[in-house]
């Protein structure tokens, strides 16, 4: 106690004589007053040290709640692409979903992202991801699994936004289609190799590029908002180009997907080869009047389409 | 041909259920070694402007230009029990500026005029250098900076104000922009209860 006194007194005497020599207008010649922090029974006078603020996350919970939220949308989507074969709930689902996961929560939490966390955690023994993470990347591909791709449909932001835009839809050749759908497996593969690249190399290439994050966000990189402009133009085109073409996210649920029980079927009892279905679908995912699944992104197109349950037939 | 399609069946059946088995197992791998709940952190002994040795140096400013959050999410902090309250403290006076009528530094170190200095106690004017004084950062005008913080250290200060990631704002990213950009890699992932530890500053590499 009686060194930290002497020391602040030859401290305030050293500064005092500098204040003397240094003429006004002259810089000081600085020299650290104290050698130690204060406590509050050195300063006295009932003096408390203020709390330093600590301004905490989103609640716990409330990241909970998104998953949640999450697989209550991807089990309405299965219910209303499977069950009710109903475009305007489809169309529904996806807006509301485009709201909560796009704008209200800015586009993340998201499974595509989360391939990275993920594969960082799978590798890296010093590196663990909340439960949180490991559910959003899970649950999709748990549906798909047996259901098919229901998180594409009503669910993805990225998709929903796409699926909106989406006017007027073009045919792209199915070769073309095919050759541009194998950007999303170097993709996929770039995105892993980089994110399991220790620092500096080491990168999330998947949220740096994601094309639609900034208007989410209302805010962005400029490079980006264009791109994701580019996309949203293209879009109204081409079916989801970013999804077909791009997503990595896609290519892990395309996999799983093959193994699905169950998915969307057309024309499941009746037989009408009017290939209107086959028209509707801006995805090339029904090939000679059948759904290829795997390619299926549960938009519900092509039951609209239908003389046999769209609204041709409801007219009759 | 029914047969086959029974067979066709069971063989299906098996793959999705090796491929729900590898999946669960995968996901049950994650949860076992899971961390709660997550948020970036500044490693104060990474960070070039709090980090021990590095003097003489214009301070890093990345945090405030590379965050997506209006103004950055990353602040400055006086860690209030380190802080020697000083009568003329270094991260809140330009102490390279010319010294006015009352012997005071004429300029404020902060662009953003963010510190506020409070006397503590009575003051004793013709003791001047022998009174405390506290230094308390306004947390909606500061950008993160970092001017202070690289005054705030040794040999001028004692370290006291530090970097730190605003949770309330981060908006948590999966790829923070500032923690690609950051050159000592000092924005981390942390779980929670470690983020508002005061580490011990150094001179980490």
């Amino acid at each position: 106690m009686k060194s930290r006194a002497s020391t602040l007194l030859a401290a305030a005497a050293g500064l005092i004589l500098l204040f003397a020599v240094n003429a006004a207008g002259q810089a000081m010649q600085y020299e650290r007053p104290v050698q130690a922090a204060p406590q509050e029974e050195g300063i006295g006078g009932s003096y408390k040290t203020p709390a330093v603020q600590k301004p905490q996350p989103r609640s716990y919970w409330l990241e909970v709640l998104d998953v949640v939220l999450m697989a209550v949308a991807m089990g309405i989507s299965v219910w209303v692409v499977l069950r009710r074969r109903s475009r305007k709930w489809v169309l529904a689902l996806t807006v509301a979903c485009l709201g909560y996961f796009g704008f209200y929560r800015e586009g993340c939490i998201c499974p595509i992202g989360s391939i990275q966390n993920v594969s960082v955690a799978l590798t890296d023994p010093g590196y663990a991801i909340p439960i949180v993470v490991t559910a959003v990347f899970f649950l999709p591909l748990l549906v798909a699994l047996f259901f098919g791709r229901a998180f594409c449909g009503g669910v993805c932001p990225l998709g929903a936004l796409q699926e909106l835009v989406l006017l007027k839809p073009l045919r792209v050749p199915r070769r073309l289609d095919r050759a541009l759908g194998l950007l999303r497996y170097a993709y996929l593969g770039g995105a892993v190799w980089l994110a399991l690249q220790p620092f500096p190399v080491h990168d999330f290439i998947i949220c740096r590029f994601d094309p639609f994050v900034g208007f989410f966000r209302m805010a962005g990189f400029a490079h980006m908002l264009y791109i994701g402009a580019a996309f949203l133009v293209l879009g109204i085109f081409v079916g989801r180009p970013y999804c077909r073409f791009l997503c990595p996210y896609g290519v892990l649920l395309e996999w799983v997907t093959r193994l699905a029980g169950r998915g969307v079927s057309i024309t499941p009892d009746k037989e009408l080869d009017c290939g209107l279905c086959q028209e509707s679908c801006p995805y090339g995912a029904i090939e000679k009047m059948r759904v290829v699944r795997p390619k299926c992104l549960y938009c519900a197109r092509c039951f609209e389409s239908c003389p046999r349950e769209g609204p041709l037939a409801r007219k009759r | 041909m029914s047969d086959q399609t029974t067979r066709r069946g069971a063989l299906a059946r098996a793959a999705r259920g090796a491929a729900a088995l590898a999946l669960g197992g995968s996901a049950f791998y994650l949860v076992r070694k899971a961390d709660g709940q997550i948020v970036w952190n500044v490693d104060s002994a990474r960070c070039i402007n709090s980090r021990l040795g590095v003097t003489n140096v214009e301070a890093c400013n990345l945090c405030t230009t590379e965050c997506v959050v209006p103004l950055s999410a990353v602040r400055a902090v006086n860690e209030y029990s380190k802080c020697g309250r000083c009568y003329i403290c270094p991260a809140y006076f330009n102490i390279t500026s010319a010294v006015d009528e009352k012997g005071l530094p004429s300029e404020k170190l902060c662009p953003r005029d963010a510190i506020e200095r409070k006397p503590i106690g009575d003051i004793d004017p013709d003791d001047p250098a022998n009174n405390f004084y506290e230094y308390i950062i306004d947390e909606v005008k500061c950008d993160g900076c970092g001017k202070c913080v690289m005054a705030c250290k040794e040999p001028l200060g004692l370290g006291s104000i530090v970097l730190r990631v605003r949770h309330s704002l981060c908006v948590d990213c999966n790829r923070c922009a500032i923690s690609t950009a950051c050159p000592k890699d000092a924005i981390l992932q942390v779980p929670i209860e470690k983020a508002f530890d005061h580490v011990q500053l150094g001179s980490h590499d």
